[in-house]
């Protein structure tokens, strides 16, 4: 079943689960239709897809049957399949999180819940956070930092659209490559940094890699009363 | 039991799918299912080849879904064994010879016919492995234990996972245990780590592999080496009986032994 939530900025968040059969996916939208009633014309709204693989087919049968009839507007068509979302950009269609105007030094994150294999690939303006893993040939783009809580086989670039004030942080380092704004940093697979909790940064024009996190401190001596 | 229909499958090329698929094609046989094994691979036919099934072809896959003759003409029978059959692939056509939708109705109108349909796929993510793979339920993903193969299966199980293909189980073939053991190769743990489904079989490299691709003689058909009872045990995980993975000897304490222990609960 198509789940229709509600997101800030009064966006609307068109949740198709990937156990979805690719044959329902029209008629599931129709219940949307249905259902979502008054409140779906005008509204923006964000197709997620997971990381379904959506063919032009598809895709064409959505925008006529769901996005014109229902007369929402899309803000984002979300999948992680690469070559879909390269379908979709071709088409000019946008594949990346739509976000709010960031503060200043604050950016929207957007939180995954599950691992990256090979061929996939996530875009976000904003912050990054994967809780699995991210495999070989799957990448990750942010305009701001990655937090990857597993481990860190495939491509990550952050601060893609510059910014080099930005890091990677990745429980388990097995990169050969790390890219941070317009650097690239490599790493060997003999490195004392392969496999361990590590903060790749860059500093005066360096990409440097430390383990995390760095324990510093001092020990507080409690004095001894008398 | 309702039918059930398998496909071979791998990304990378050369890695043993169409080995795997005769193997369990024939052992699932040799555990009394009627089984057909397809060569999904249009256009570099390889199955009849490795089954030993060759100079029976009259016609083929291709043939049946043009119509020049009806299915069950293209099916040859195994006469070395019973309950086994298998419907070749043309040499002479390309990948686009056959649809996805033709494919899945190949698959259905054997359905009634058969316990398993195994589909031996060709390598790669294009239309020839999204064909092969429209109309089975379930998949058999094959890997090596090296570095590229393991990449490509993950692409391939995430396509699988988008194609609603359940379950995705893995074979890792040509384990060589003393490598593993010396750590230059890839254990099957650190592959299961990496590719997150479900193991229903490894198999160690063995040279009779080789030797029965060669003669045509599926080595599930009588032989008795190591490789032989690897198949037999991944076709009968398959029929859902519970076999042990077997012991590829490795010292305990981590790698494939560590991994039987942990898998098996008893490694405390």
């Amino acid at each position: 079943m198509i789940k229709l939530k509600g997101m800030s900025d009064s966006m609307l968040r068109c949740v198709v689960p990937e156990e979805l059969p690719s044959s329902e996916i029209t008629a599931s939208f129709g219940s949307i239709m249905e259902k979502g009633g008054v409140i779906l014309p005008g509204a923006k709204v964000v197709l997620d897809f997971g990381a379904r693989v959506l063919s032009e087919k598809t895709i064409c049968s959505i925008l006529s049957e769901f996005v014109w009839p229902s007369g929402v507007s899309v803000a984002a068509w979300i999948t992680y399949d690469a070559s879909s979302q390269e379908i979709l950009k071709r088409a000019g269609l946008v594949t990346s999180e739509p976000t709010s105007e960031p503060g200043a030094g604050i950016s929207s994150a957007l939180v995954l819940h599950r691992s990256l294999r090979s061929g996939q690939r996530v875009e976000h303006r904003g912050d990054v956070i994967i809780a699995g893993h991210v495999n070989d040939g799957a990448e990750v783009l942010a305009s701001g930092n990655i937090t990857i809580l597993g481990r860190l086989n495939g491509l990550v670039h952050a601060g893609y659209e510059g910014d080099e004030n930005t890091t990677v942080v990745s429980r388990s380092m097995e990169a050969l490559q790390v890219r941070i704004g317009g650097k690239i940093g490599s790493l060997d697979r003999d490195a004392e940094w392969w496999g361990k909790h590590v903060i790749v940064s860059v500093r005066d024009g360096v990409v440097l890699i430390e383990y995390w996190p760095t324990i510093k401190g001092e020990l507080v001596v409690k004095e001894e009363s008398a | 039991m309702a039918p059930r229909v398998i496909v071979v499958t791998s990304g990378k090329g050369g890695v043993g799918k169409t080995t795997a698929t005769a193997n369990i094609a024939t052992a699932l046989a040799g555990l009394g299912k009627k089984v057909v094994a397809i060569d999904g691979d249009v256009g570099l036919r390889n199955l009849d080849v490795i089954m030993g099934l060759e100079n029976r072809i009259v016609y083929t896959l291709v043939d049946a879904i043009d119509g020049i003759c009806r299915l069950n003409q293209a099916l040859i029978r195994d006469k070395r064994i019973e309950n086994l059959y298998m419907i070749p692939t043309a040499q002479s056509k390309t990948k686009d010879a056959v649809t996805s939708d033709q494919m899945v109705k190949v698959c259905d109108e054997l359905r009634s016919d058969f316990d398993y349909i195994l589909i031996d796929s060709p390598a790669g993510i294009e239309s020839g492995f999204r064909n092969a793979a429209a109309g089975a339920d379930e998949a058999l993903v094959v890997t090596t234990p090296e570095v590229s193969a393991v990449r490509d299966a993950d692409r391939i199980i995430g396509l699988l996972e988008s194609m609603e293909k359940s379950p995705i189980r893995l074979i890792v073939n040509r384990i060589r245990p003393h490598m593993v053991r010396k750590g230059d190769m890839l254990g099957v743990a650190d592959v299961l780590d990496i590719l997150a489904i479900d193991l229903v079989g490894m198999v160690p490299d063995d040279e009779t592999v080789v030797t029965s691709s060669n003669k045509g003689e599926p080595l599930t058909l009588s032989g008795n080496s190591i490789a032989a009872r690897a198949f037999k045990n991944i076709a009968a995980r398959i029929a859902g009986e519970d076999v042990p993975f077997m012991n590829l000897d490795v010292p305990s304490g981590g790698g494939l032994f560590g991994f039987f222990k942990r898998a098996f609960g008893n490694g405390r």
